[in-house]
């Protein structure tokens, strides 16, 4: 016999599990899910294999975010262990379909039964707060979504306060880093609404954000939360989840901001309008009181061509009347006492005559 | 400083709004409407200048998110 220590059984297990913790602390294996089987509702095995290889790999039903079912090509994150049975097993922490089928596949899965509890309800989907100042991003500071998004930001709009939270937006541990952000922000409060922001990628590149426990979160969050994920193409459980979906980064930017722009020619054409109005109604006024001067000078003139014409007729009575008038006609005035003797006088057209009157007697 | 030093910018849009739906409504008087204009024009230009100055603010959180 050899000078090597003696171990028991367990002694030899921890050894082993200490050793393949320090050769191994944290591995991603790919492979073929092959006797995907439930225990209890709760316990999660199934063989991992490739052409020549199978290892056993355990994990607890609620750390399975994305369904998985035989002869889907999966990522996993976990560590080796020797149980203490001596049975080699993979303890998985986190597991990824990759491949577009088997993507799509899981989405669908994940899909019906999340829409079955109703996360999905367009009813219970918030309306994007009116005025929107302060927003909380998630994204990737490094990402091109991330810089499109800012810039269109920062074209359209000023004077918002905008906290990033910058996480991984791919791979394994990203959905948790997303998830942590989301708590953050709901935690601090300070924002009025979340943008959950990733520019364009392959089907693997997007598949986090068919994690179930990033999808019920973005459900759950008390802030309310918008998308930009992908392309236009690219639909995603959070985008079902959230309670906006931007087609693009760059979209989003654009629903939560106006364009100053257009704002400044609104302004521009409102005060436009209101000088149009404003000369309108003046005009208006004017005209009106340029009719009534009319409609009085009016009155006026016929009034003095009555008082005219009444004047002419007077005048034209007042003329037959007149005495020079008689006696142009030949006609004369006597005046005085009419008795013999007496001196009277007649008043002719031209002449002033005194005759003395020699008898007088009735007709 | 007074209220309207602090008004925001979506505020003084709101009030000049409202200046210029009071040009379309029953309390329209051509007495108030010349000094009105003159409000609004005044605003619309206060406006205008805010928003080619508004700048946004962007700090990315030193928090860890990889980290629990």
């Amino acid at each position: 016999m050899s000078e090597a220590p003696v171990l028991t059984v367990s002694q030899f297990v921890d050894i082993c599990n200490q050793t393949l913790d320090t050769a191994f602390a944290e591995i991603v294996i790919k492979g073929e899910v092959s006797s995907f089987k439930v225990n209890q509702g709760k316990w999660v095995f199934f063989d991992l294999k490739d052409e020549e290889s199978s290892v056993n790999c355990f994990m607890s039903l609620f750390q399975l975010r994305m369904p998985i079912e035989d002869g889907m090509t999966v990522m996993l994150r976990g560590t080796p262990k020797l149980t203490k049975w001596g049975k080699f097993s993979f303890t998985i922490r986190e597991v990824m379909p990759i491949g577009e089928g088997n993507i799509k596949k899981s989405f669908e899965l994940l899909k019906a039964k999340l829409e079955k509890e109703g996360l999905f309800d367009p009813a219970k989907k918030r309306p994007m707060p009116e005025n929107i100042s302060r927003i909380g991003v998630i994204s990737s500071t490094g990402a091109a979504g991330y810089a499109d998004f800012i810039k269109i930001l920062n074209e359209r709009w000023g004077g918002l306060n905008i906290e990033v939270a910058h996480v991984q937006v791919q791979g394994l541990g990203s959905a948790e880093q997303i998830v942590r952000a989301l708590k953050y922000f709901n935690e601090h409060g300070g924002a009025d609404i979340l943008a959950i922001i990733r520019g364009g990628g392959s089907v693997d590149d997007l598949a986090v954000f068919n994690d179930e426990l990033l999808v019920r979160e973005i459900a759950a969050s008390k802030i309310p939360v918008i998308t930009g994920i992908g392309h236009e193409v690219d639909e995603s459980l959070s985008d079902l989840a959230a309670d906006l979906r931007g087609s693009t980064p760059s979209n989003v930017a654009q629903i939560l901001t106006r364009d100053k722009k257009l704002e400044a020619a609104r302004i521009n054409e409102n005060i436009l309008r209101i000088k149009s109005l404003l000369e309108d109604k003046i005009d208006r006024l004017s005209s009106d009181v340029d009719s009534n001067i009319d409609s009085i000078s009016q009155k006026i003139i016929i009034e003095i061509d009555a008082i005219n014409n009444k004047l002419e007729s007077t005048i034209k009575v007042l003329n037959a009347l007149n005495p020079e008038k008689v006696l142009k006609q030949g006609y004369a005035i006597l005046s005085g006492k009419i008795s013999p003797g007496n001196v009277v006088r007649i008043t002719t057209h031209d002449k002033e005559i005194n005759a003395e009157i020699k008898n007088v007697k009735s007709r | 400083m007074s209220n309207q030093d602090k008004e925001t910018i979506n505020q003084k849009i709101e009030r000049l709004n409202a200046e210029v739906d009071w040009f379309y409504s029953e309390d329209f008087s051509l007495d108030d409407a010349i000094t009105n204009y003159k409000k609004s024009i005044k605003l619309a230009d206060e406006i205008k200048s805010d928003l080619k100055g508004l700048k946004n603010e962007v700090s990315v959180l030193s928090k860890d998110f990889s980290k629990n």
